[in-house]
């Protein structure tokens, strides 16, 4: 299938292009005076937990034009979406934990912050297995469509919770409203994790959407699926 | 390494093959679901 490859090769590119950003980060980027090498975990952190959030919301969008239009093809990019962010959570929850404990002390704290994002994490689960137990095409295309625009209003939470709550994680200082407040090498390398995760997700949701459309072609042919 | 800088290179070592770790993972778990179909 075509469209299995495109999103074969734009994720071989993008694992390429990841090669690239630990380059820079390693070599290319000072070393922060009071936190040591554990500061360069945001180059892949950051992107991953921005990556993870952009498929959340496009997770909500999907829903809602499906909910509209009932066109398949939004509930299928749904179901591939929150898979793909399922995997950029995992990454940003593995990695967030490694450098709090360097600089905070401790892997994990009830922060506002860090309890949102562990709620967006078991969303997309949620949302995966809610789509695992319901068997009826139109009825789990529309309880998934319901449940991952309960994922919007999170999404506004987990970017002002630093606003809103007294938390350890520090004010933005690229996402906000006056200029970033990084050196340029720094935020070069970081603006390429974005540029690179984003590219993976791409590539990784192509595949997942060709995947499911495979599969429910072979069910509908009679075939035999005995996986996902 | 600076004098007076934290040691924390094994933080980001981790970080960085976990990160690496997982996103191969599931590369290879969507090929192979797709050889399986």
């Amino acid at each position: 299938m075509k469209l299995l490859r495109v999103g074969r090769w734009i994720t071989a590119v993008g694992l390429l292009a990841l090669a690239g950003v630990y380059v820079r980060a390693f070599a290319f980027t000072p070393i922060e005076r009071f936190q040591g090498e554990a500061q360069k975990i945001y180059y892949v952190h950051v992107p991953s937990a921005v990556t993870a959030m952009i498929a959340m919301g496009l997770v909500g969008l999907a829903g809602i034009l499906y909910l509209l239009l009932k066109d398949p093809r939004f509930d299928r990019f749904g179901e591939a979406s929150a898979e793909v962010g399922t995997i950029f959570s995992l990454v940003m929850l593995t990695t967030g934990p490694m450098w709090a404990k360097p600089i905070w002390g401790t892997w994990w704290t009830w922060d506002a912050r860090l309890t949102l994002t562990l709620f967006l994490f078991l969303l997309f689960i949620g949302y995966l297995v809610l789509r695992g137990a319901v068997t009826d095409p139109g009825l789990r295309a529309r309880y998934s469509a319901v449940l991952g625009i309960c994922g919007i209003p999170l999404l506004a939470f987990i970017h002002l919770s630093v606003y809103l709550f007294r938390t350890l994680h520090p004010q933005p200082i690229v996402l906000k409203p006056s200029a970033p407040s990084l050196p340029g090498s720094m935020l070069i390398t970081l603006l390429l994790g974005f540029g690179v995760f984003f590219v993976l997700y791409v590539g990784f949701v192509i595949q997942r959407y060709a995947l499911g459309y495979l599969r429910e072609q072979l069910e509908a042919s009679g075939g035999e699926v005995g996986h996902a | 390494m600076p004098e007076g800088v934290p040691a924390t290179g094994g933080y980001m070592i981790a970080a960085y093959v976990i990160t690496a770790v997982v996103l191969l993972a599931y590369t290879i778990s969507l090929y192979r679901r797709s050889k399986k179909l």
